[in-house]
């Protein structure tokens, strides 16, 4: 036992931690690097790359690291290159770790939402934003735990080292055992000393997770203490953390349900409907034409709307609703036909040339399509403040006080001004996707596409969605095309209906003629099946 | 790095120390150690600047000495300050370096590393104890400087009768480290073990001594043939438990190991070697570490063809 205790406070061991952390430092450091690097490849959209990242990953996960290490030390000096041993050791480690980071990253990227991803596509954000604003942010959370571990494995890696004569702790506690013959004290001490140095690793991670935790920061204080493995506390639900995330309860006067309904009257649509055939083009589609492999998505579609107008797309699952407002956002390519937004041709420059996604992001940008998705598509890490905010400072490069004030006013308008500061998970569903319609409002949009807005809803919140997008539509004449299944909605707010089977508009009208009187005897039968049903319109 | 110049910083002082007595704590293998006093491990003063004169190439530099640090009496750090390398190699190393102007300072690798570190040019030379055969002078040159003398250690009381490499290892187990000459000379017997109607012998390969020793002492294996004074010291240290069966010869030589490419180097070493052998520096040093003085060999050169 004294023995033991000699060799555990003997310098000579303790100075070999030193080393030991340096090789793991630049094994880890390093690996990050090389591992942003191979993930960045392997994520490309440049075939070449990723094939050069999988090769090198093949080939650096495949060998044993004992024999990466003699290569960096005792090959590389034959092409010239005479690295002193720890550097060797480092590159070696480094080398080895990076393909294990590189999945790590790819996974921690592959598994942020890609539903995020497309609305931050959507508001415009170029792939560098959306990366940095959205896809790291999430991506680096869930990525701890992994990192965590390879911090270990690096560590005990390192002793490896030893064959290239660093002189880290497993070298010199065997060369201390050859000489002394004390081989099991030396051997528990250097063994304690590894176990203080993982163990100091593991409080670090449970730090950083205690520092990056989302609901750290509002509502009741998780301690560290939540961290240690025999604690069970409910990462998910969090019915208290969403109870102390509301600031005030619902005040009643923002429940847009409360509000009598704001149907027009027969003359009020007439007038309308004059006002809007004298208005400009908003959106133009021709001849728009997509395929999925075989199957036709879009078939030559055609669709006008003009501004202020309100167009409503009807028509079954795989009719091509989805894809045709995707087109217009231009978050898919179409085959043939073109896109006008303003005027403006989506997709190529003024050479007619394609756009790169950057600077389709851009485009997205300056012509004003806001968008609305059927999951709401929030950013998870975000408030819903900073949801609203967010895009308008990174995209728009409006200032935080600004933009700020914007948000605020825009949530004011949806009701929700009381939950600015909520994740997106401690929102009921109507309530993420008021904010989400705020967030699309934020930049001022010409156009606004709603993709099956409340298909997400239970059926008790479908009133507080469709409710704020009437508002939209009737005090501000915002152009709007929902595709929906909400027919008496739809008959509602809507200027036009347009039915689409096949991917083209089979019937297309004002919307209670179509609705009320349908010629096609497919819109006829879809609206029969529709009535049947009993969705959820009928809670009105 | 500075890292590993570290020991060599210190070499100075251990010089100094060299100086006093050095009494080494039971666990160390060679128990009483006498250090001669500095002036008798000098080399001829006036030799040596002569041939500084005639291979000035290596006066005044630092040379990085390739040790398989496992081997008490030989090579291993000194447990009083584990910065430091002890023994029989390093001090004659220091003679060698001295008379012609370099200093040295230690890359500790596997045995199997050596040669391998040397041609990679991660080191300068090797003097670890290395047996020189014509197979290894393939990596490198010898200059060869002592007999070899091999001692085989059993457990105590010597339970398989193992009295050299022969018959008798028919069926044993024996613990080697990877790439020492011993391996080859084992596997030899397999066949006659085979023709005699006997079991195999089998090699366990280990990377040090001290994972040789434990080997027996673990009941994994029954036999560690390797230099004598390795197994003196072994027994030294575990005395109760583990014995000298018997010595035998080996017909190889201990030799410095130098980059093939490098005759120049090889010759100084060479010519430096012989002068502190003539000054009686080589002897003193076999004493000082308590080695058999019959080990004391003049030098050769060995090299592939």
């Amino acid at each position: 036992m004294s023995l033991f205790l000699h060799y555990l406070s003997m310098p000579y061991l303790l100075e070999g931690i030193e080393l030991t952390l340096e090789v793991t430092a630049l094994g880890l450091g390093g690996g990050l690097i090389l591992g942003l690097i191979l993930a960045g490849m392997q994520l490309s959209r440049f075939w070449l790359l990723a094939a050069i990242a999988r090769a090198y990953t093949v080939i650096f996960r495949g060998t044993p690291l004992i024999l990466q290490m003699v290569f960096a030390y005792d090959a590389l000096p034959h092409i010239g290159i005479k690295l002193p041993a720890v550097l060797a050791a480092g590159l070696a480690l480094a080398c080895n770790e990076a393909p294990f980071i590189a999945e790590m990253l790819r996974a921690g990227v592959l598994g942020v939402d890609r539903g995020q991803v497309t609305a931050g596509q959507a508001l415009g954000m170029t792939p560098r934003i959306l990366m940095w604003r959205v896809i790291a942010p999430q991506a680096i959370r869930t990525m701890i735990p992994a990192f965590g571990n390879e911090a270990v494995s690096a560590l005990k890696n390192s002793s490896l080292a030893s064959v290239v004569a660093v002189q880290e702790l497993t070298l010199r506690s065997t060369q201390l055992a050859s000489s002394t013959f004390d081989f099991f004290s030396i051997f528990f001490a250097s063994g304690l000393l590894y176990l203080v140095l993982t163990f100091a690793i593991s409080i670090i991670q449970l730090f950083i997770e205690w520092l990056l935790d989302l609901d750290r920061a509002k509502g009741r204080q998780r301690q560290l203490a939540d961290y240690l493995p025999w604690r069970r506390v409910d990462l998910t639900t969090k019915l208290e953390l969403a109870a102390a995330t509301a600031r005030d309860p619902e005040p009643v006067q923002a429940e847009p349900a409360d509000t009598p309904p704001l149907a027009l009257t027969r003359e009020e649509r007439i007038r309308r409907a004059a006002t809007i055939t004298r208005n400009n083009i908003a959106v133009e589609t021709k001849d728009l034409t997509k395929s999925y492999g075989a199957q036709k998505v879009l078939d030559g579609l055609d669709l006008t709307v003009r501004v202020g107008e309100v167009v409503a797309l009807l028509g079954p699952s795989g009719s091509g609703k989805s894809t045709l407002l995707r087109c217009i956002n231009h978050l898919e390519n179409w085959d043939a036909g073109t896109v006008r937004v303003g005027g403006r041709r989506l997709g190529f420059d003024e050479n007619g040339k394609r756009l790169s996604p950057r600077a389709i992001a851009n485009e997205r940008a300056s012509v004003g399509v806001g968008m609305v998705f059927q999951q709401f598509n929030l950013f998870a890490h975000l408030s819903a403040k900073e949801n609203i905010a967010g895009p308008l400072r990174w995209v728009h490069g409006m200032t935080r006080i600004d933009a700020d004030r914007r948000a605020t006013e825009l949530l004011d308008r949806v009701g929700l001004s009381h939950r600015a500061d909520a994740l997106p998970r401690h929102l009921s569903g109507g309530q993420q996707q008021r904010v989400a319609i705020a967030r699309a409002l934020a930049p001022n949009p010409s156009v606004l596409l709603l993709d099956e807005p409340t298909s997400a809803l239970d059926p008790e919140l479908v009133n507080e969605v469709l409710e704020v997008i009437r508002r939209l539509a009737i005090d501000d004449g915002l152009t709007m095309i929902i595709s929906t299944h909400q027919i008496r909605f739809a008959d509602e707010v809507a200027d036009r209906v347009a039915f689409l089977s096949g991917g083209t508009i089979i019937e297309e009208g004002p919307a209670h003629e179509v609705l009320s009187n349908p010629r096609n005897p497919l819109t006829a039968r879809f609206l029969n099946v529709m009535e049947a049903d009993k969705t959820p319109e009928t809670v009105r | 790095m500075e890292r590993r110049e570290l020991p060599q910083a210190q070499r100075g002082t251990a010089r100094a120390t060299l100086l006093r007595k050095l009494a080494l704590g039971a666990s160390v293998a060679l128990g009483l150690v006498a250090a001669a006093p500095l002036g008798a491990q000098a080399a001829a003063p006036a030799a040596c600047a002569a041939l500084q004169e005639k291979y000035p190439d290596w006066k005044g530099k630092t040379l990085v000495n390739a040790i398989n640090p496992h081997t008490p009496g030989y090579e291993t750090i000194d447990p009083k300050d584990p910065s430091k390398y002890i023994g029989f190699d390093i001090d004659l190393g220091e003679a060698i370096g001295e008379c012609l102007g370099f200093k040295l300072t230690y890359k500790p690798v596997t045995f199997a590393a050596l040669l391998t570190t040397l041609a990679a040019g991660q080191a300068d030379i090797v003097i670890s104890d290395i047996y020189a055969t014509k197979e290894r002078a393939k990596a490198a040159d010898f200059i060869t400087y002592s007999k070899v003398f091999d001692g085989v250690l059993v457990a105590k009381g010597n339970p398989k009768g193992i009295n050299g490499i022969n018959m008798s290892m028919c069926g044993t187990a024996a613990a080697e480290n990877t790439g020492y000459v011993e391996v080859p000379l084992i596997q030899a017997l397999i066949p006659e073990c085979k023709k005699a109607g006997k079991a195999e012998p089998t090699i366990q390969l280990y990377d040090n001594n001290a994972n040789c020793i434990q080997a027996i002492l673990a009941g994994r294996a029954d036999t560690y043939i390797n230099d004598v004074n390795t197994v003196d010291s072994a027994v030294k240290a575990y005395p109760e438990k583990l014995e000298k069966a018997i010595a035998v010869t080996i017909p190889y030589s201990v030799g410095i190991a130098v980059p093939k490419d490098k005759p120049k180097f090889r010759d100084a070493v060479m010519a430096a070697l012989i002068e502190v052998q003539k000054a009686g520096t080589h002897m003193a040093l076999l004493k000082k570490h308590g080695l058999d003085v019959n080990n004391f060999k003049e030098p050769d050169i060995l090299t592939a063809d």
